[in-house]
C-alpha cells in the first residue's frame, strides 16, 4: 500500500492549495503551519470551501500525483478478465467460464471498460449530478477518508510517537547529567510577589484540563498501538469508550481557559531585544548568565505556543465534536490531523515545561504555587525584572503570599491593591 | 464483582447514607441551645430574619458583590449543574426509577446537549472552585482533609459518571456506582452534608440576628 504525504492529502482534501516548491509543503514545519492556518479557516468559511470541485482524476494521474483511490482495491467480484471477449468485467456469481460477449454502450472504445471508468470515477471522489442539496450528496465514496485514515496511523502516530519518546529521553538525560538546576547563591529567606492569584487560578485551570485531555486523547491516539496488545480487545474498547467520552467532555473548557492564559499573561510576553541574546545563549544553560525580564525568551515561545496550539487544537476539536455544522468531512478530517499534530507538539513541549517548573529547577514551582519566588532565585533567572521589584522584597513569607494573592484578588474584585 | 457493587453494596450505602443524613439532621434541629431571653426588637421577628438570611446569602449583596464575585459564579456553576446531573441525566432518572420509586413515577430527562452543558459547568466550578482553594493564602490554612477528601471523590464521581457515557460497557457504569456508593457511604460524616443542612444553618442564624433587628 503506497505510503502517503501530507502534501499529497492537503492536495487532495484542499484544492485550493498549491505550490511550486513540493519540500516546502511536505516538510512537516510548514506543513503544520499550514493546516493550523486551515482549521481556523474550516470553522469560518465552510461553505465557501464546500463548493470547490474536484480535480479531474486522470489530469492528477498524468501528473503523476497519489490520487484517492489509487490503493483501494475494486469492488468485489469485480475482475479484470484478459481481453479476448470484448469483455473486461466478470460479473458477481459468474466462475471460471469466459464471460459472453457484452455490447459496450455509450462511446466507449477499444480496451477501455465502462465499468472500470465509471469505478475509477467514483473511486476518485467524481462529484455525479444529484437533486438532492448537499455538497457532499453527489459524491458516492470519499475517498481522501483512507488516505486521512493512512496519514493518522502510520504518519501522526509514527512521528508523534517518536517526538514524545525524544522529549521524555532529553528530559530523563538532561537530569541524569544536569541535575536539578539549583539556586546558586542559596535561599536568601527574602522573596517577592510574582504572580496574582488570578493568574494562578487560570494557570491551574488551564493545566488540570491540559492534563485531562493530554491523558484521554493519547489514549485515543497512541491506544491502539500500545495498549491493544497489553489490554486485548474488550480492556481497550472500556479504556477507549472511556478515554473518548472525558476527552470529548473535558474539550470545550479549555479554548475558556486558553484565552484567560491570554488576558492574564499577554502583559510583559511582548518580544524584546534582550530576548536575542539569552536565546544565543541557551537560557544560561551552559554556564553564561542570560539576562531576561518578568518573562525569559523560553517562557515567552512557550506562551505563544499556548496560545497558538491551543485555539488550533480547540477550534479544531469543535468542529470535530460538531460535525453536523460542517459542510464536508474532508474538513473533519483535516481537522483531525490539525488536532493531532498540534496536540502532540503541545504536549511535547508541555512535558519540558512541566519539568522545568517543577522537579528540574529549585524555587520555580514556589512562583505557581504560593506566587512568591526568592529573591536570589529572581536575580539568577530574571535579573531585569528583580531590579525593577526588589524593593517588594521581604522575609515575612507568609506576608508575601497573601500580598501575591491580594494582588491577584484584586485582578479579579475589581479592587486595586 | 459488579454483581456485589450492583446490589448489596449499592444497598449498603443507601442505608448509610438515609440514615446518617437523617441523624445528623435530627441532631443538628434538636440540638440544645441556651434559651435567648432578651425583647426582640420592634418589628423584627426570628421568622423574618431567617428568610432574609436565606435569600440574601444566596446572591452577593451589602456591596459585596466584587469580592464575592468568583466564589458567586464558579458555586453557582458547580452546584447547579451537579443537581441538574444528578436529578436530570437521563440515566439517573431511569435509575432511580429502577431502584427507588417505580417506573410509574418520573420527570423530564435532560436531551444530551443538555446534559453537555450541565456537565461543564459542573466542572468548570469544581475544579476553579479546587484551584481556588489552593492557591489562596488564606483559604489554603482553613482547609483540612476534609475539604480535599470531598473533592476529590466528587471529582472522581463526576469524572467516572462521564467516562462512562457511552454506556455501552458495564465495567464503566459499575465503576461509576463504586464512586458514588463511597461518596455515599463518607457523605453524612463530612461538610459534604452541607447540602441538606445549608438552609437550616442560615436560616437559625439568620433567625438569631433578625430578632435582634439586622441581618448579617
Amino acid at each position: 500500500m503506497a505510503r502517503l504525504s501530507l502534501s499529497a492529502l492537503g492536495r487532495r482534501i484542499a484544492p485550493g492549495w498549491r505550490t511550486n516548491d513540493r519540500r516546502s509543503v511536505s516538510s512537516w514545519p510548514g506543513a503544520i503551519v499550514v493546516l493550523m492556518a486551515l482549521a481556523v479557516v474550516l470553522a469560518s468559511a465552510p461553505a465557501a470551501h464546500a463548493q470547490q470541485t474536484l480535480p479531474d482524476p486522470d489530469q492528477i494521474k498524468s501528473q503523476g500525483m497519489a490520487t484517492p483511490g489509487g490503493s483501494v482495491r475494486p469492488p468485489a467480484n469485480a475482475v479484470n478478465l484478459p481481453d479476448t471477449s470484448g469483455s473486461s468485467v466478470r460479473r458477481p456469481g459468474e466462475t471460471g467460464r469466459p464471460a459472453p460477449a457484452m455490447t459496450v454502450p455509450g462511446n466507449a472504445v477499444g480496451n477501455e471498460s465502462v465499468t472500470e471508468s465509471l469505478w475509477d470515477r467514483v473511486r476518485h471522489g467524481q462529484r455525479g449530478a444529484v437533486v438532492v442539496p448537499g455538497a457532499e450528496q453527489g459524491v458516492l465514496i470519499q475517498s481522501a477518508g483512507e488516505e486521512w485514515r493512512l496519514i493518522r496511523n502510520d504518519q501522526v502516530v509514527h512521528y508523534g510517537g517518536m517526538l514524545l519518546l525524544a522529549v521524555l529521553t532529553a528530559i530523563v538525560l538532561f537530569y541524569l547529567i544536569r541535575g536539578r538546576i539549583k539556586i546558586e547563591g542559596g535561599r536568601s529567606g527574602l522573596v517577592i510577589p510574582r504572580f496574582t492569584l488570578a493568574q494562578r487560578i487560570a494557570h491551574w485551570f488551564a493545566a488540570t484540563l491540559f492534563v485531562l485531555l493530554a491523558l484521554s486523547g493519547l489514549i485515543i491516539l497512541f491506544g491502539k498501538s500500545v495498549l491493544l496488545p497489553v489490554l486485548g480487545p474488550t480492556g481497550f474498547a472500556v479504556v477507549a469508550s472511556a478515554s473518548m467520552q472525558g476527552h470529548n467532555l473535558f474539550g470545550p473548557l479549555f479554548l475558556p481557559a486558553v484565552l484567560a492564559i491570554l488576558v492574564l499573561f499577554i502583559k510583559g510576553n511582548a518580544p524584546r531585544a534582550v530576548d536575542v541574546s539569552w536565546l544565543f545563549k541557551a537560557g544560561g544553560l551552559f554556564g553564561s548568565h542570560a539576562s531576561a525580564g518578568k518573562y525569559n525568551a523560553g517562557q515567552k515561545l512557550w506562551f505563544l505556543m499556548t496560545i497558538i496550539l491551543g485555539v488550533a487544537i480547540s477550534v479544531s476539536g469543535f468542529v470535530l465534536l460538531f460535525p453536523d455544522f460542517i459542510a464536508e468531512r474532508s474538513q473533519a478530517q483535516l481537522a483531525n490531523l490539525a488536532h493531532g499534530i498540534a496536540a502532540v507538539i503541545f504536549i511535547a513541549v508541555g512535558i519540558g515545561h512541566a519539568y522545568i517548573g517543577s522537579l528540574g529547577m529549585e524555587g520555580a514551582f514556589e512562583a505557581m504555587s504560593t506566587g512568591t519566588v526568592d529573591t536570589n532565585w529572581a536575580k539568577e533567572h530574571h535579573d531585569i525584572w528583580y531590579a525593577e521589584h526588589k524593593g517588594q522584597a521581604m522575609a515575612d513569607t507568609g506576608r508575601a503570599e497573601v500580598e501575591a494573592g491580594a494582588a491577584g484578588d484584586g485582578v479579579m474584585h475589581g479592587v486595586r491593591p | 464483582m459488579i454483581q456485589f457493587i450492583e446490589g448489596p453494596l449499592w444497598y449498603l450505602a443507601l442505608t448509610v447514607f438515609v440514615v446518617g443524613v437523617a441523624w445528623r439532621i435530627i441532631a443538628l434541629v434538636t440540638m440544645k441551645r441556651p434559651a435567648d431571653l432578651s425583647e426582640a426588637r420592634s418589628g423584627s421577628s426570628g421568622a423574618g430574619g431567617a428568610v432574609k438570611a436565606i435569600i440574601q446569602h444566596s446572591v452577593p449583596h451589602g456591596g459585596n458583590l466584587g469580592r464575592t464575585l468568583y466564589h458567586f459564579v464558579t458555586g453557582y456553576l458547580f452546584h447547579v449543574g451537579l443537581l441538574v446531573l444528578i436529578l436530570f441525566a437521563a440515566p439517573h432518572v431511569e435509575f432511580i426509577q429502577e431502584r427507588l420509586i417505580g417506573a410509574d413515577i418520573g420527570w423530564p430527562k435532560l436531551p444530551r446537549w443538555g446534559f453537555i452543558i450541565a456537565a461543564e459547568a459542573a466542572f468548570a466550578g469544581l475544579i476553579l472552585l479546587y484551584v481556588h482553594r489552593l492557591t489562596d493564602p488564606v483559604k489554603k490554612q482553613l482547609s483540612d482533609i476534609d475539604d480535599h477528601l470531598g473533592v476529590w471523590l466528587t471529582f472522581i464521581v463526576m469524572l467516572t459518571g462521564c467516562l462512562a457515557l457511552q454506556e455501552a460497557h458495564a465495567g464503566l457504569r459499575a465503576f461509576h456506582l463504586l464512586t458514588v456508593e463511597a461518596l455515599m457511604i463518607y457523605f453524612p460524616f463530612s461538610r459534604l452534608i452541607h447540602a441538606f443542612t445549608f438552609l437550616l444553618s442560615r436560616a437559625r442564624t439568620g433567625a438569631t440576628y433578625g430578632r435582634r433587628g439586622f441581618a448579617p
